[in-house]
């Protein structure tokens, strides 16, 4: 019989599975079964003498526990999440207020505001460590000659203003992903409202308050969702621009997993690391989704 | 509609224009690197609008001859900066994770769009925890996997865990394309004597036709720009365009200006994608939740 014919036969039916079997196998074998060796792995440790991995128990639990690098990590996660996520929110509803018209050039520079979105972050990362850099970099020039910098504190090699280097470069790449969407929220509100609202002589900020924002709440939970998940997990640009330093001053809970595991042949706390920071991620996200009731 | 005043709007253009200038500086500034020589890179005050360019770091990492550079210069095999074999591995990898992507959701998709069952509202949540999954929690334990099977450093066990990452992507995008396309049309052809399988080939396939496009030009876009799993799950062999652009910080410094020149030959091609599918981009940024 040839293959063509019972494909055919497979797929005609009513029934789900065929259809979603390739997705299935793929979700089990590349996210159950690797979550799985994790949480074997968070109960071993590679032992250098005997060069293999062996049991040891609750140990990288109880360490973790312990770990002052852990919670600092953890802290330097959540401030990266929490300052990032507003900045980009408020600026990109800004920015999206202020393109959000149909005057000359204004979709050309609603175009160009989307070519941030696709490069590789790891190549902006590299970017904005040119433009920061502590000799050369165009932005410490410009802050040196406005007096904001003073050539004895580099950005990224100084532990208080390290982070913010480092956000500058998400908030550079990421706040157009907030513009666009907000833009595409402003686009579908009715006009009458608006015009209901003038005539009463609302003021902007009024209007904006008690009419834009209501409207806009689902499109504002769907940007927060996916940009928190994104800011939670973030890796690249500490990875190219700061390896975590200066000190443990821009370790986030990724970067700290991954170079336990690597860097350190810590491969059982490695994995340990990475099972918080999914739990984490998971049990904030879902929450998130069942508090704004986000749907799709 | 409110109208504005003349006056009015030529401030918010004056403030558009400002904003979405401090928006594209960085990118004009790394790609003008990219036509400058170390001399000029490393200028104080920074050099920003006048230079003498040059294509010398292309002609290193392309390993390509246009005159730049002096003969004896240019390296046999192209030495160290020679990132031409890098852009292929990055062109396979996105290519085949979204061809395989896009064939395991398009199914995937047509049936949660068209099948009810028993919790496909739970399957759907799945699917989209699988998008909140920190990246490294995943290649950690995968990198041990890997190694036991062989697929370290090679095209497949990339490809696998590219098309990983575009599945809910293309997944719950894909199904919105197919939500839109009205159900009395598989029903009809149904009633017809059609077969499931038919109706999808030959009706719905060709209907979602730009919505497919769409999705794929994005599951590429993210399997282009994708570091950590190309990071750890290769050691000696193949390396994507991002996880190389480190590899130009060396002991005696960075080689700014070929990294620039291999990240403006990077971006390029996903400008020219995100231009293609403007159209649709919130929607795909969204997962298909928000229609423009």
């Amino acid at each position: 019989m040839p293959a063509v014919t019972s494909a055919k036969a497979v797929f005609s039916s009513d029934h789900p599975l065929p259809w979603l079997f390739p997705l299935i196998a793929m979700l089990v074998v590349f996210t159950i079964y690797p979550l799985i060796y994790n949480i074997w792995l968070s109960f071993h440790e590679y032992a250098p003498f005997r060069r293999e991995l062996e049991y040891v128990g609750t140990d990288n639990w109880v360490a973790l526990w312990n770990d002052e690098r852990f919670w600092g990590s953890l802290s330097v996660t959540l401030t990266y999440f929490v300052v990032v996520l507003i900045i980009e929110l408020v600026l990109g509803m800004a920015i999206a207020l202020l393109l959000d018209a149909d005057l000359a050039g204004f979709g050309v520079m609603r175009g160009l505001l989307t070519l941030t979105l696709v490069i590789p972050p790891a190549i902006t990362g590299m970017m904005f460590l040119l433009i920061q850099d502590a000799e050369f970099g165009v932005l410490t020039w410009v802050l040196e000659q406005v007096g904001v910098l003073d050539g004895t504190a580099p950005i990224l090699s100084t532990p208080s203003t390290a982070l913010l280097g480092v956000m500058l470069a998400d908030i550079w790449q990421w706040t157009p992903f907030m513009v666009l969407i907000f833009l595409a929220g402003l686009r579908g509100l009715p006009g009458e409202p608006y015009e209901a609202a003038m005539l009463d002589g609302a003021s902007g900020w009024q209007i904006f308050r008690r009419i834009t924002l209501p409207q806009l709440s689902k499109v504002i939970a769907i940007a927060v969702l996916l940009r928190g998940i994104d800011l939670f997990r973030m890796f690249d640009y500490v990875f190219v621009m700061t390896s975590g330093g200066p000190g443990t001053a821009t370790y986030t809970l990724s970067l700290y997993a991954w170079q336990q595991t690597f860097s350190f042949i810590k491969w059982g706390y490695g994995a340990t690391i990475s099972l918080v920071s999914l739990v984490l991620i998971l049990v904030i996200a879902n929450l998130f989704i069942w508090i704004a009731k986000v749907r799709w | 509609m409110i109208v504005e005043s003349a006056s009015r709007r030529r401030v918010r253009t004056v403030l558009a224009v400002a904003v979405v200038a401090l928006f594209v500086f960085p990118l004009y500034y790394w790609t003008t690197t990219a036509f400058k020589d170390a001399r000029e890179i490393f200028n104080i005050p920074p050099n920003v609008w006048t230079f003498d360019p040059t294509l010398k770091n292309f002609e290193e990492v392309f390993g390509i001859s246009l005159g730049f550079l002096r003969q004896q210069e240019v390296l046999p095999g192209g030495g160290n900066f020679y990132m031409a074999p890098r852009l292929w591995d990055s062109i396979v990898v996105a290519l085949g994770s979204t061809a395989l992507a896009i064939a395991i959701s398009v199914l995937a998709a047509y049936a949660l769009s068209r099948m009810d069952f028993r919790g496909r509202h739970a399957f759907v949540g799945w699917v989209l925890s699988t998008r909140m999954m920190p990246p490294v929690a995943v290649a950690i334990p995968m990198f041990f996997i890997y190694k036991d099977i062989g697929l370290m450093d090679s095209y497949l066990g990339i490809i696998l865990m590219h098309t990983l990452i575009n599945l809910p992507l293309g997944v719950l995008l894909l199904k919105s394309f197919f939500d839109d396309i009205p159900k009395e049309i598989d029903e009809s052809a149904l009633i017809d004597g059609a077969s499931r399988f038919l109706v999808f080939r030959r009706v719905i396939l060709p209907m979602a036709k730009g919505g497919i496009a769409a999705t794929a030009v994005l599951c590429f876009i993210f399997s282009w720009t994708e570091f950590i799993f190309v990071l750890t799950l290769t050691q000696t062999g193949l390396k994507t365009v991002p996880v190389v652009s480190s590899s130009f910080v060396t002991s005696t410094g960075t080689a700014w200006g070929n990294m620039a020149a291999l990240g403006v030959a990077a971006m390029v091609p996903a400008f020219l994608f995100i231009l293609l599918v403007q159209k649709q981009l919130v929607r795909g940024l969204t997962l298909g939740s928000l229609k423009q």
